[in-house]
């Protein structure tokens, strides 16, 4: 197995700066509010970004195989409203959570069959979809409703550490995940589609699971929201699919495929969170995280070619 | 010790693309423990045979017999279950993976589902060694030279324990280092009985250690027989089909005393230390082995590359260009090398692709008169000799014609500078001889024509002089009586001083 | 999969005029008052707005690139003109101009982040949209704001010849668009661009510089359609754009233009933005709420896929 550590390890190249920068607000914020060192208030913290960790996640696996996904936002909205409306009765909050990640599944893999076989680009794909899931949540609750049983808000968004141990579970499986043919074949199908076809991956099959998985956590995001909030809402998720991108560029994952790392998804997510809620709590208006996010991801995109013209200036 | 034994055969193999034919009737065997080269110029239907073997195309018409079953085309699956592996030119390795991975890739040992990383690292090191990569197993394949590439493509190959081994041009990017590792394990194999094809070029290589030859010319088998009693001669007559002397037309010089091009310590990312005068109605041949900085210092001049100069002067320019565009106003031109990828709109047709850098260029005039476009594209088409009916897509054209087409779009804009990348790659006999034909054309016309070319042949017969390039400098700058292949070869690998002219 | 429709780009714009002639013929038919003039004129005055967007949003697709950024400028176009009204302009002209000049300026940064930055288009705009997002709620709040400006009253109500301004301003920017781009050296320029940009560049296209000019293009198209937006209804509010994104996307691929560049035209586009109001049209006639519409809107865009691109590397 010393093999595969090693191999990781070299993966977290390039990730050095980010964790610096990641540390460096993680302490500056602790300092302004001292309040997330307690047990309490780390887990509020947690319990705030795990959304957009799964969603910056979700963002990640589809950008490892070379593509988009603009319909992440639809899919938390589809996922909260399918979550609210499916665990009274005889469901019950199993077969509503099962019902909630099962629903993202079909969807995600649907959309990768789409994707994978017709051979077209995923922005587009993805963008017309976003529309379809939209609109399947409008119809399912067309203004927020519904409602989650208190047990489960109490448990995913409460006073227990339910999300870091979802997260570190995430980790774990991911981990676990690449170290299978199919894993590898996810990022081999998005550094060289044409190259890893040949060498005999299954890059269809790989491809479409990764569009699973991206459908079942965005989904899962839309549950823990609905969770958090007591009720379903179809548009909730617009922020989402913005922010999943930002977070996954900043985390030095590539939108041409086959390079980024998951945790460095996470990192990026975190720096985002940590900055919304430094912004939040400097009394600037909300929107105001939406123009730091474009500003965010324009100078990460853009720092090499920056770099570049100012080398030659000098 | 070879054994007659046919592990993989091909009767009748003809393929066609876009209706034009590439392989016509052709048969080949490949037997075990037998080392079997494929000789053939550019464009005559190599690559498209080894992708048929490969199951990676489909012929359109033959059959192929391998472990005693006869087929009408195999698929790479089926390829890869037979034992038969390739090593292609366009390397099929995942740059951010690591070495390891990239050999494995596809093949790894797996157990409960999950690779066996304990197994692959055994597996890996193993062939690593044979293959002499030395470098650390978990390295990223992109953090290597395209050299040390072609070493992990080849363990790669090796890694599934093939019993057809087949190697397109495998030593073109090789030190000789390496190459001296490569025909080592090529030996080692076929004492072992794997069949192995190999191409190349390279002719010394093909007489040092192969025993069988098959020659291909323009798609047609022209011989199949041991290579005992052969010479370099011989294997260029079966190539090329006459004496070699009979592909160029005969040298003329057109050029004459005034310069269009001075260039004193011009550099680039890849080049320094470049002095270079061109005159008007030259052709200046740019030798050496492959990646020595040749297309970096065209695409330098040409404006497309960054560069520097403490002297420059083309035309009215007095620096070097800072975008193409300044560059085609001063009268250049650039074929690029990759025609498919950097020279040309495949999808569009033949007459935008004419049209383009006539419509590029900034006018006064900004309406198009299709009137005027269509007798333009009509009298380049004459010109040189580009067939059929011009709303076809370019991608519908034979390799050669896609070049003439490369070429003759430049010709409106009356370029007295002509920067040509390897214009013959990929084109077949009869055209390569239309295009040297045109080149000592427009060479008579006035235009100075600065041709890189990775085919010695064609600097020693058409070039007034030849700068042979060599770690990113000239190492020698040859007149036409002295650019014979040996001078060039031999300031290629450092080896001559060469002559200033 | 092997088959590819061998259409020419003449063929897969006709298709979407076909398919209007059908449904205008069978809803006239089958619902009373439908096909009156009336009613065909007011169907057609809606989709002068995503005309409009439409001319920008063709030129930038057909160019190899993609404007997410033009609904966040419709907004901004409609919420701007009223503050750049000054007293001394009487027939407001003078604010037009102003609001267009804004408009260019926005199309006009991404064009200097895509053509001179080399940022990928997706990630620029997208980036300039959540800015401007941003930017716009601070600026106006989430009031609406009333036009009073006497050329753009004029604008959304005259009529000349029976056919209403709003129309004959759509009808004379699309021909100057087609000419421009069917007729100029440039415009063949932009086919190049979107098949090839090395080659393009290698043939001497200034490729920069016709970047440049096709997203403050963009931009400008998105202001006018503000503008009309803001005659018709007599005010703008945040958010008055937010649909014109995904129909304009749509009118553009509905009318046979490639999403993924170097083929298409604008007289496709015109199609497709009718063939859109002639669908919303129907729906509400139906009384389909907004989930369905959302849902068919989608569903148009994939089954448009087949006919118009396919990513070849995959």
């Amino acid at each position: 197995m010393s093999l595969y550590w090693a191999i990781q390890w070299r993966r977290n190249e390039g990730l050095g700066a980010l964790f610096l920068v990641l540390a460096g607000f993680l302490i500056l914020y602790a300092i302004l509010f001292p309040g997330i060192l307690s047990i309490g208030g780390a887990g509020r913290f947690v319990q705030n970004w795990f959304p957009m960790a799964l969603v910056a996640v979700a963002q990640a696996v589809i950008m490892l195989t070379g593509g988009i996904d603009l319909s992440i936002g639809a899919m938390v909205g589809l996922g909260s409203v399918v979550a609210a409306t499916s665990m009274g009765g005889a469901f019950g909050i199993a077969g509503g959570t099962a019902a909630t990640l099962g629903m993202g599944a079909a969807v995600g893999a649907a959309v990768g069959v789409i994707v994978s076989i017709g051979r077209y680009p995923a922005i587009i794909v993805t963008l017309a979809t976003s529309f379809i899931i939209g609109g399947a949540a409008l119809l399912i609750l067309p203004r927020p409703g519904g409602a989650i049983p208190p047990e489960l808000s109490e448990f995913l968004a409460g006073d227990h550490p339910t999300a870091v141990l979802m997260l570190i579970l995430l980790i774990l499986g991911w981990k676990l995940y690449q170290a299978t043919p199919l894993g590898m074949g996810l990022v081999a199908g998005g550094d060289n589609p044409i190259g890893a076809y040949r060498s005999g991956v299954a890059t269809r099959t790989a491809r479409i699971f990764a569009y699973a998985l991206s459908g079942l956590l965005t989904a899962c995001a839309g549950l823990y929201v609905a969770a958090q909030t007591g009720s379903g809402d179809p548009v909730i998720g617009q922020p989402f699919t913005l922010a999943a991108i930002a977070a996954a560029v900043l985390g030095g994952v590539s939108f041409l495929g086959g390079q980024g790392t998951l945790r460095g998804a996470l990192a990026g997510s975190l720096l985002m969170s940590v900055l919304i809620n430094v912004m939040f709590f400097m009394n600037l208006p909300p929107v105001a995280q939406y123009v730091v996010q474009g500003l965010i991801i324009v100078i990460t995109v853009a720092l090499p070619q920056l770099k570049r013209m100012l080398r030659r200036i000098a | 010790m070879a054994d007659d034994r046919v592990l993989l055969s091909a009767a009748g193999i003809s393929k066609s693309f876009f209706g034009n034919p590439v392989l016509r009737d052709v048969s080949i065997a490949l037997a075990a423990g037998r080392i079997h080269a494929l000789l053939g110029e550019n464009g005559a239907g190599k690559s498209t045979l080894i992708n048929i073997l490969s199951g990676a195309l489909p012929p359109n018409g033959g059959t192929i017999t391998i472990a005693g079953q006869t087929l009408p085309a195999l698929r790479p699956a089926t390829a890869r279950g037979f034992g038969i592996a390739v090593v292609q030119q366009e390397l099929s390795l995942m740059p951010h993976l690591s070495i390891a991975e990239n050999i494995a890739l596809g093949a790894a040992p797996k157990r409960f589902g999950l690779i066996d990383y304990g197994a692959v690292k055994e597996r890996v090191t193993a062939i690593a060694r044979e293959t002499g990569i030395t470098e650390p197993l978990d390295l990223p394949v992109n953090k290597l030279a395209l050299g040390r590439r072609q070493m992990v493509e080849i363990a790669k190959a090796l890694f599934r324990n093939p019993k057809v081994l087949i190697l397109d041009e495998p030593t073109s990017s090789l030190s000789a280092h390496d190459v001296a590792i490569l025909v080592g394990l090529i030996r080692k194999l076929k004492g072992q009985g794997l069949a192995i094809l190999y191409i190349s070029h390279r002719l010394n290589e093909i007489l040092d250690f192969c025993d069988h030859v098959t020659v291909l010319k323009d798609g047609a088998l022209t011989a199949d027989r041991p290579l005992a009693g052969m010479d370099a001669q011989g294997l260029v007559r079966l190539m090329v089909g006459r004496d070699p002397n009979d592909l160029f037309p005969p040298f003329r010089s057109s050029a004459r005393d005034e310069l269009v091009l001075a260039l004193q310590n011009f550099r680039t990312a890849a080049v320094s230390g470049i002095d270079l005068k061109l005159r008007r109605g030259e052709i200046l041949g740019l030798g050496g082995l492959v990646g020595q900085g040749q297309e970096d210092f065209l695409l330098g001049l040409y404006g497309a590359a960054e560069a520097a100069a403490d002297r420059f002067e083309a035309g009215d320019a007095k620096a070097p260009f800072r975008d193409v565009m300044a560059a085609n106003r001063a009268g250049l031109a650039y074929v690029p090398a990759d025609r498919k990828k950097e020279g040309l709109l495949l999808p569009h047709s033949i007459d935008l692709n004419l049209l383009l850098p006539s419509l590029a260029r900034s006018s006064a005039r900004m309406f198009r008169k299709r009137d005027a476009e269509r007798a333009l594209t009509e009298s380049l088409a004459a010109q040189l000799s580009i067939r059929g009916d011009r709303k076809r897509p370019v991608q519908a054209l034979s390799g050669g014609n896609q070049q003439k087409v490369a070429l003759a779009k430049w010709l409106p804009l009356s370029p007295s500078i002509l920067l040509l990348n390897d214009p013959t790659r990929g084109v077949d006999v009869a055209t390569k001889r239309e295009i040297y034909l045109a080149l000592q054309a427009m060479a008579a016309e006035g235009k100075a024509v600065l041709l890189l070319s990775s085919d010695t042949p064609e600097l020693v017969h058409l070039c007034d002089r030849v700068a042979v390039f060599h770690k990113g400098r000239i190492a020698a700058l040859l007149d036409h009586a002295a650019a014979s292949e040996e001078a060039i070869v031999g300031a290629a690998l450092g080896v001559n001083h060469g002559v200033a002219a | 999969m092997r088959f590819r429709l061998a259409m020419t780009d003449t063929t897969r714009a006709a298709l979407p005029y076909g398919l209007i002639v059908l449904l205008w013929v069978v809803a006239g038919a089958v619902l009373p008052g439908f096909a009156k003039p009336g009613h065909i004129r007011y169907m057609i005055e809606l989709a002068a707005v995503i005309g409009l967007v439409g001319i920008g949003q063709t030129l930038v697709v057909i160019g190899g690139g993609i404007d997410l950024s033009v609904a966040a400028t419709i907004t901004v176009a409609a919420i701007v003109m009223p503050l750049v009204s000054f007293a001394p302009d009487t027939t407001g002209i003078g604010a037009i101009v102003l609001t267009l000049a804004v408009a260019g300026g926005i199309g006009a940064i991404n064009g200097i982040g895509i053509g001179y930055l080399g940022l990928p288009p997706l990630i620029m705009t997208l980036a300039t949209a959540t800015t401007l997002q941003g930017l716009l709620v601070i600026i106006a709040g989430g009031s609406a704001v009333t036009v009073n400006n006497p050329l753009l009253v004029w604008l959304g109500s005259a009529r000349i010849i029976g056919i209403p301004v709003d129309i004959l301003v759509w009808a004379a920017i699309a021909a100057l668009c087609l000419a421009w781009l069917h007729g100029t050296r440039t415009g063949a320029t932009v086919f190049a661009l979107g098949t090839n940009p090395l080659a393009s560049r290698l043939s001497g296209v200034a490729e920069r510089r016709v970047t440049l000019m096709l997203y403050a293009v963009s931009g400008l198209t998105a202001g006018c359609a503000g503008l009309l937006l803001l005659a018709m209804n007599g005010q703008g509010y945040v958010g008055i754009g937010d649909p014109y994104l995904l129909s304009s996307i749509a009118a553009v691929v509905l009318g046979g233009t490639s999403i993924l560049g170097g083929r298409g035209t604008y007289a496709g586009t015109i199609a497709g933005a009718i063939l859109l109001v002639t669908m919303t049209a129907l729906i509400t006639v139906v009384n389909a709420s907004a989930g369905w519409r959302s849902i068919i809107l989608g569903c148009l865009i994939l089954g448009m896929l087949p006919l118009s691109g396919r990513d070849q590397n995959r």
